[in-house]
């Protein structure tokens, strides 16, 4: 996959991604002149950029570990690009993963075509635009939508969200496991660390551990993968 | 809030300016450049067909479309208003133009907030957090990207078993602690789900699903989406299971 990770490739998101630190920049200084107008002090507004610069180093650190398994897979242009704007590991994987299947590929087969690899870029491009677009036009009327939702129903949101993310990443992780032991206890196990970060997580009341929890899932269930391909071998 | 009204000239000051100018200005800049993030995000897709000539067929494009929508669509218009009244209207542009909010900008507004001594949900609040989700994207952006060009060259000089290992074994992983996450809050629901869903991939492994047009992927998707949705829907209303308290 020389493509994945082209000259070409890595040209075609700079557009995107100088939109988004455009986008800061713009906010950033009208925030700061007539936040000094309202009557911010400028210690105020100096310790609130200073929070917000430090307080994201050790998350985007945490996203960078999460990143590996795009690079892997779709290589690294694209995988700036998807965390830098829109996305997060968990939905630009599965959007991936969605988009290669349709040729009745897994994410991170040997020989997946370009035409695969191209699907799942569209894939992660299109699915990624709705929430663009609903930040864009439905941000000045977020007032009125939250009271309209407000019904009665409102109890209901959080369940069928969740089921509906259960249900979608059951799916995926049944491709896995039925894929080969070793897919199958890297999902097992990637589980597994997870539980017992965020368990430790809240006991403690700890918000690194759950930073970091994706990140130490990933690579332990990595090595999981390994070790049992190297014991047991692959498949069934 | 009573220390502001007390202060009663300072304030009526700073939320006119934040009401007449601050907002508007906003509401017109976070419209345009969303939007044309909109266009932008076509950038590697356009290349890939345009100078590498690679044109996947659009019922595919449009296959991948649907089961991403119907996994993903209810978080488009959910996640925004439910991250509003923390985000206010600046960071709702900003986080949701530069992603990964739960795990990174609500977290750098929230502590920003704290540390300059405003209260959530305030004009001046919503200032702090302004600027702290914008410090937060200078920070990760960068990062981002010196990493991943970092990790990419890595990634070439490894062994091949190991980056058989990182194409094989990461996925799963983060699929299975994903699943996790959500589940601990709906063990009842992720069992659900999970047979649902094993049924149906052995039921389209074994050819039992041939019998439908095309490549049958799509019912596994749908079954294992809305069918978990359905019986958690009716699971709520039989009061088997309920929501957490801080979702």
């Amino acid at each position: 996959m020389d493509i994945a990770n082209s000259r070409w490739l890595w040209l075609s998101t700079l557009p995107v991604v100088s939109v988004v630190l455009l986008q800061a920049a713009i906010f950033l200084r009208r925030a700061w002149n007539d936040g000094k107008e309202m009557g911010l002090s400028d210690d105020q507004l100096r310790s609130g950029f200073k929070t917000g610069f430090i307080s994201a180093i050790g998350p985007a650190v945490a996203v960078l570990v999460g990143m590996l398994a795009l690079i892997a897979t779709v290589g690294g242009p694209v995988a700036w690009m998807r965390l830098s704007v829109i996305g997060s590991v968990a939905f630009e994987l599965p959007a991936a993963e969605l988009g290669v299947s349709q040729f009745g590929y897994g994410l991170g087969d040997e020989g997946i075509t370009e035409t695969a690899y191209a699907t799942a870029v569209w894939s992660m491009t299109l699915g990624g635009t709705g929430w663009l677009l609903v930040s864009a036009l439905g941000t000045p009327h977020m007032e009125k939508a939250r009271q309209k939702l407000g019904n009665g129903k409102e109890k209901l949101i959080p369940i069928i969200s969740s089921a509906a993310m259960l249900g979608a990443f059951a799916y995926f992780l049944t491709g896995e496991v039925t894929t080969g032991t070793p897919e199958a206890g890297s999902v097992a196990v990637g589980g597994l660390v997870m539980l017992v970060l965020l368990r430790i997580a809240d006991e403690r009341d700890l918000q690194w551990i759950r930073e970091w929890a994706l990140g130490v899932a990933m690579i332990v269930g990595l090595f999981v993968g390994v070790a049992l391909q190297v014991t047991v071998g692959g498949g069934w | 809030m009573s220390e502001q009204s007390a202060a009663a000239d300072g304030s009526d000051a700073g939320s006119d300016v934040y009401q007449d100018s601050f907002i508007p200005y906003i509401n017109t800049w976070g419209r345009r450049t969303n939007l044309l993030a909109v266009l932008l995000s076509l950038g590697p897709a356009v290349v890939l067909l345009t100078v590498f000539d690679i044109v996947p067929p659009s019922q595919a494009v449009i296959g991948a479309f649907v089961s991403v929508a119907a996994t993903f669509g209810i978080f488009w218009v959910v996640e925004p208003i439910s991250y509003y009244p923390v985000l206010g209207i600046p960071g709702t542009y900003m986080a949701f133009l530069s992603g990964n909010i739960s795990n990174l900008r609500l977290p750098c507004a929230a502590a920003a907030q704290e540390s300059a001594d405003v209260q959530t949900g305030t004009p001046q609040g919503s200032i702090i957090s302004t600027i702290a989700i914008g410090a937060s994207i200078v920070v990760n952006t960068t990062l981002l990207g010196v990493g991943a060009f970092a990790l990419v060259s890595a990634f070439q000089a490894m062994p091949e078993l190991w980056q058989n290992a990182l194409e094989s074994y990461l996925v799963p992983a983060v699929f299975g602690a994903i699943f996790a996450q959500f589940g601990r809050d709906y063990p009842k629901v992720a069992a659900v789900g999970f047979v649902l869903a094993l049924a149906m991939t052995l039921l389209l492994e074994q050819g039992l699903l041939n019998f439908l047009p095309g490549y049958p992927l799509y019912v596994v998707i749908i079954v294992s989406v809305f069918g978990t949705i359905l019986i958690a829907r009716w699971m709520w209303e039989q009061g088997m299971i309920e929501a957490p308290d801080d979702s």
